[in-house]
């Protein structure tokens, strides 16, 4: 009786298994890669109402960060400047640019500037600035270099893991409290100045999952 | 599991019984077929019930939803966001204010807590307190003013009112609810002078007019008891439950009673409280002693008391001839022997709505004991009226139904409701021409009305007004009225002075008349400490009249008695699902009320007391009074009175809201079977039967399903509660250890000692603490605790956690964290009752952590057993491995769909804590410890100190900080001098199911009781187990 199935056949099931294999490695590597914070959200700079640009006023003019988000070394968050304080500026200058349009009516009105929220953490996480930077971990650590955006974008993936690399580890980042917002800062021996910081503002950041999620 | 002896806690007459069906229940995490999700109801319909009570939903988890950030135009300058504010107010109740401390998030309040500068809080609040905040924020409130039926608007109502009240000959009929405020008073005086022809009647429902008609008897004044309990050693009530919210004060006579029953040392002392009632109360479950007495016959008790003291103090020669069945028996004599050997440190106390007569016996008591001016003041009370409003306010419906009277208007009181059945009031009203109504809910008074306004609610308004004992204080508003509406004064300011004028004007011109310099600083600090001065009332001087006994009014038949429910009150609080959700402190019954009787009434009815697991279905009585019959589900209380039923106001509305409402449409699609919400009382509430009236019981045959949560998460009878009396105390100081109640040692501590450790060998990994962390621990009083519930209250506002309806709870899936067990101990007719509230532990050695699959359950480096949403897959394992059943699993996604449908979903999210996340379907949740606030103060203390641990006293739990009997301690257990540590070095501090080794960190501090030895055999003889 002629053989139904050639040869080569008994090859398929071995193609099959390395086919699948192969399949379920690269969706694992993919969703590992492509699903990630690091993929999804870093580089996210949604189009803001006003065009604000931070390299204009913080490289250019030398605004401080706290010139406008002032309650960073006291609260949760480190705040999103109210009109108020745009307007102690540009009620001088600049006073008919049409990109600042929205300012000035909400100057006028009353009513808020809906600015997008670029920097924002997974539900369930909580975050307090001022436990971070009142021990001197740098704005620039985790927003990146803010003064040399144009538009300001996710530069780093807030994510666990990546929380967790600093927290299990704060002598390779953390920085003199007078230095936290200070964009560039480098320094050589970092591991020997970190190490002395945390000695020093007996910095102990939690590891439990209360810690954050609660 | 063996036999329970009569020494043993039983949380039921099941337990008591011990029955096939309840060792069957106690068995199951939660009762058959409760576990399944996928019998047919609309989940959509079961969520709406929900009411005001749902929690704030987290923004869909997408993959980057776009999220708005809105600041501030023009930032107020003290805002910092992300800080919350706090700022002095104070709550109204019955016309009393209760000073309040209101957490501010960005102009949005959240949670009340009690100012301690205020005399009437002390810094803790009662369970009303707390729930408020969910009335200002409830969907289902009076949102604009209603002209004949239909929408209308403030100005309108000005304008009408501006028209209307031109002409002052018009016949007014006032009708208001207490009010205490001076403001209000003054703007009363002037409605009196505007209109020639108006008459005021204060109506309260259940109010101490009786009590002041009393003392009017006694003294002839009209003036407010007040008693001082620190100074009393003895405190008999007479049916007073001053320690419920129920009563006014209940915040600061919970304090005092409780601060003379810390103990410390074996040389404390401690009070003596006898209970004399017919239902069990709160204060009866708290009380040595407690005799259970009809309250028909509660006259014929009190003159058997002063007739006892006769013979022994001088004062009462009037009560000497007074023989009835009282007169001679043992409890009297012991009792009387008792107050006269403490005289002029004792208190007797009557519930308010006794008859004056029985209460002006009890004022010729006190003042025969001497106990004026020490634990009992006479407070003469500037805005009482110079009338009886009860006969008053009877009078003026009758008048108002002739046609004598061209309006009435009516402030606050819902009298369509609460009125006398006999006064009919609502067909009294026809005979007015126009009827204006000012509430918070559309309720039945404002449907009869011609102008509704909406009510403010105080943490909206400006107000003022007195504490029970005379504290003046600001009621200063929190956020801008989210109505159409008007305050009380706004109200009345209107139709006096036809024009508009605001709140704060009338209430800051009330204040600066009160001081003739330097007023602007004074207002600054009556606003920043949320109290003006103390002493309000001035003590009033009695010039003792002689009293004669009070008639006897014994019903030999079954009487029925009329009481304000603990939770819903009489039905203000209808729509709180917190509230309708909180199990009564005795029954642990929840959204409904029902005829209380003792098992031997039941009995004798022919009732079987075997029927209350799970989805009880009760025996539906038909109660008759003077021919007007109730229908209500029957439940048997021991401890109760024989003869004798008591059934709780405030149930049975319709037409109010979601929560409250009888036939609400959703709680239909639900299950047919499960209707919520109980039955309405008032139309056996008459004129002559005020509290209590001879009755025609019978049983009907239907049945009514009840949602009890006394035999949920049980400990089947293992050792978790232990006390005894103050002399066996004193003989023995560790009475409550493990080994003096089992007469062995905790297992595991023998070979620990071999091997040098002082904790029970373990199989587990031991945790150690973690060097520099605080190590958080927490000890609960059961001697300071008498189960008013406010710590569940108080959790539930914290913690967002959400109200889940009458057939959730029936199916034991109730979200508490918190829960109060209720054992009682004994006989079964007259058992004693005692209060356990039950949080998580945080073990150590914590048996939910061993078995998460995915390690969402594990343990903090400062030592709380931590729980973290995001990792649970839902598997219920450590629900099933915790001994002591405090974990809760969300069945359904409760908060979702209410937060993104109906009509106003924004203003249920203001109403939650933005520092606690919402939990969803699937998830397992418990007791955090309050971890926000935990973490909020190690955040800041480690900025301000750099160290980690905050300072003993700073971080408070919700229900730590809510409790009027402080009886939650919480702090940092590595600090020597910590609260917490003090109190579980005392000898009385024991832990739960010590032999499980698991090492909670909760721990109580065991019950003391001081029952007068010359009484101990009719108690129990040993109270430890």
């Amino acid at each position: 009786m002629a053989q139904i199935f050639p040869k080569w056949t008994n090859q398929v099931p071995r193609l099959i298994l390395v086919g699948l294999i192969v399949t379920v490695n690269v969706v694992i590597l993919g969703v590992w890669y492509f699903f990630s914070p690091e993929y999804t959200d870093v580089g996210y700079a949604p189009e803001q109402p006003v065009p604000y640009s931070h390299q204009i006023h913080v490289d250019k003019l030398g605004l401080d960060c706290q010139y406008c988000h002032t309650s960073v070394w006291d609260s949760k968050q480190a705040n999103i400047p109210p009109t108020q304080t745009c307007m102690n500026c540009h009620n001088q200058i600049k006073t008919d640019s049409e990109k600042l349009a929205p300012i000035r009516e909400s100057w006028e009105t009353g009513k808020a500037v809906e600015w997008v929220r670029v920097h924002n953490l997974a539900d369930y996480a909580y975050f307090n600035h001022a436990a971070h930077v009142n021990v001197g971990v740098g704005c620039e650590s985790c927003h990146g270099r803010i003064d040399k955006m144009e538009v300001v974008y996710q530069a780093e993936p807030l994510s666990m893991s990546w929380c967790l690399d600093c927290h299990r580890e704060p002598e390779k980042y953390l920085r003199p409290v007078e230095e936290v917002t200070t964009m560039g800062y480098e320094v050589e021996d970092q591991l020997t100045i970190g190490a002395e910081l945390v000695r020093k503002n007996n910095v102990s950041p939690p590891q439990y999952c209360q810690g954050c999620h609660y | 599991m063996s036999e329970l002896t009569q020494k043993t806690y039983w949380k039921s007459l099941n337990e008591l019984a011990q029955n096939k069906e309840y060792e069957k229940f106690v068995e199951r995490e939660f009762p058959e077929n409760a576990t399944e999700l996928s019998d047919g109801f609309s989940r959509k319909g079961f969520l709406r019930v929900m009411g005001a009570s749902i929690a704030l939903a987290g923004f869909a988890a997408c993959r980057r939803p776009v999220q708005k950030i809105l600041p501030y135009s023009k930032q107020p300058e003290d805002i910092v966001p992300g800080i919350p504010l706090f700022y002095a107010s104070a709550m109204p109740f019955q016309g009393n204010l209760t000073g309040l401390v209101v957490e501010n998030h960005e102009g949005r309040p959240t949670k009340v807590e009690g100012n301690d500068l205020h005399p009437a809080s002390g810094g803790n609040t009662n369970a009303y307190h707390q729930a408020s905040i969910l009335e200002m924020y409830d969907p289902d409130r009076s949102k604009f003013p209603v002209r004949n039926g239909a929408k209308s608007s403030t100005t309108d109502f000005h304008s009408f009112v501006a028209d209307y009240f031109a002409d002052t000959n018009k016949r007014v009929a006032f009708i208001s609810e207490a009010n205490s405020s001076p403001t209000y008073n003054g703007l009363k005086e002037e409605a009196l002078n505007r209109f020639d022809n108006a008459e005021w009647v204060t109506y309260e429902p259940f109010g101490e007019d009786n009590a002041i008609e009393g003392n009017n008897i006694a003294f002839g004044r009209r003036v407010r008891t007040h008693y001082n309990f620190t100074n009393a050693d003895i405190i008999v009530s007479l049916d007073d439950d001053f320690l419920a919210p129920t009563h006014p004060n209940n915040v600061e006579y919970a304090k005092q009673v409780t601060f003379r029953r810390k103990v410390t040392s074996q040389q404390d002392t401690m009070n003596r409280i006898y209970s004399v009632e017919n239902g069990f109360t709160i204060t009866g479950s708290y009380a040595d002693h407690r005799k259970r007495v009809k309250a028909s016959e509660m006259a014929d008790f009190a003159n058997a008391l002063a007739a006892t003291l006769s013979s022994r103090i001088s004062g009462l020669n009037s009560f000497a001839s007074v023989n009835n069945k009282f007169t001679g028996s043992e409890f009297i004599t012991v009792l009387a022997d008792d107050l006269a050997s403490n005289a002029g440190r004792s208190a007797v106390s009557l519930g308010f709505d006794y008859a004056p007569e029985v209460h002006a016996v009890v004022a010729a008591i006190n003042s025969a004991l001497d106990n004026y001016g020490t634990a009992v003041n006479l407070l003469q009370v500037p805005h009482f009226d110079n009338q009886n409003n009860k006969t008053a306010f009877a009078n003026l419906v009758s008048s108002i139904s002739d046609g004598n009277f061209d309006a009435v208007v009516i402030i606050g009181a819902n009298p369509a409701l609460t009125a006398p059945a006999d006064l009919n009031f609502t067909e009294a009203l026809s005979g007015a021409d126009e009827v204006f109504h000012l509430s918070t809910y559309n309720d039945e008074t404002a449907k009869t009305a011609s102008w509704h306004v909406a009510r403010s609610h105080y943490l909206e308004a400006w107000g003022d007004g007195y504490s029970f004992s005379g504290a003046r204080a600001v009621i200063q508003p929190q956020i801008q009225p989210l109505h159409d509406s008007l305050s009380e004064i706004e109200f009345l300011g209107a139709i006096t002075n036809a024009g508009k004028i605001s709140g704060y004007d009338m209430v800051r011109e009330t204040f600066s008349s009160f001081y003739s310099r330097n007023f602007e600083n004074r207002w600054l600090d009556i606003l920043h400490d949320g109290i003006d001065v103390t002493d309000g009332f001035s003590t009033a001087n009695r010039s003792a009249r002689n009293v004669s006994p009070a008639p006897s009014t014994t019903i030999n038949e079954i009487e029925v008695v009329i009481k304000p429910d603990n939770s819903v009150y009489d039905g203000r609080f209808a729509n709180l699902g917190w509230l309708q959700e909180l199990p009564d402190p005795i029954t642990k019954i929840t959204w409904d009320n029902v005829a209380l009787l003792s098992p031997a009434t039941a009995e004798s009815l022919g009732i079987s007391t075997d029927d209350y697991l799970g989805k009880a279905k009760q025996p539906v009585l038909n109660i008759a009074v003077n021919g007007t019959p109730i229908k209500l589900a029957a439940w048997v209380q021991p401890g109760h009175a024989d003869d004798s039923i008591t059934v709780h106001t405030g149930y049975g509305r319709e037409g109010i809201g979601r929560v409250a409402d009888v036939s609400s449409e959703s709680s239909q699609l639900l299950d047919p079977e499960t209707t919520s919400g109980g039955v309405n009382v008032y139309p056996i509430r008459t004129s002559s039967s005020m509290l209590f009236a001879q009755a025609g019981v019978s049983v009907t045959g239907e049945k009514y399903p009840i949602a009890c949560v006394q035999d949920h998460h049980s400990l089947e009878g293992r050792d978790m509660y232990r006390q005894a009396t103050l002399a066996k105390y004193k003989e023995k100081a560790d009475y409550a250890s493990f080994e003096s109640i089992h007469k062995y040692a905790v297992p595991g501590m023998a070979e620990a000692a071999e091997l040098g450790e002082d904790q029970p060998i373990s199989l587990f990994n031991e945790q150690t603490a973690v060097e520099g962390e605080p190590q958080w621990g927490m000890a609960i009083d059961l001697n300071a605790c008498f189960g008013c519930g406010v710590c569940i209250i108080a959790c539930q506002s914290e913690n967002n956690i959400p109200v889940i309806g009458k057939r959730e709870v029936e199916r034991g899936r109730e979200m508490h964290w918190i829960r109060n067990d209720r054992y009682y101990m004994g006989d079964k007719e007259n058992p004693q009752a005692v209060h356990q509230p039950v949080p998580c532990m945080h073990c150590e050695l914590a048996p939910c952590e061993q078995v998460c699959p995915v390690a969402a359950t594990t343990h903090s480096d400062d030592g709380m057993n931590q729980m973290t949403y995001n990792r649970c897959i839902g598997t219920r394992y450590c629900a099933n491995n915790c001994p002591f059943k405090v974990r809760r699993f969300n069945f359904f996604n409760y908060p979702k769909e209410y937060l993104t449908s109906g009509e106003d979903p924004d203003i249920i999210q203001m109403a939650m804590n933005p520092e606690v996340t919402v939990r969803f379907i699937g998830v397992m949740e418990k007791c955090t410890y309050c971890v926000q606030r935990v973490n909020r103060e190690k955040i800041s203390a480690k900025i301000e100190t750099g160290s980690p641990k905050p300072a003993d006293g700073t971080v408070q739990t919700a229900c730590q900080q809510a409790c009027p009997a402080d009886a939650i301690y919480f702090g940092d257990l590595t600090d020597e001098n910590s609260e917490v540590t003090k109190m579980k070095r005392n000898e009385r501090n024991y832990l739960m199911l010590e032999e499980l080794n698991v090492r909670p960190r909760t721990s109580y501090i065991a019950k003391l009781t001081n029952p007068n030895p010359a009484l101990v055999k009719e108690t129990n003889e040993e109270y430890a187990q």
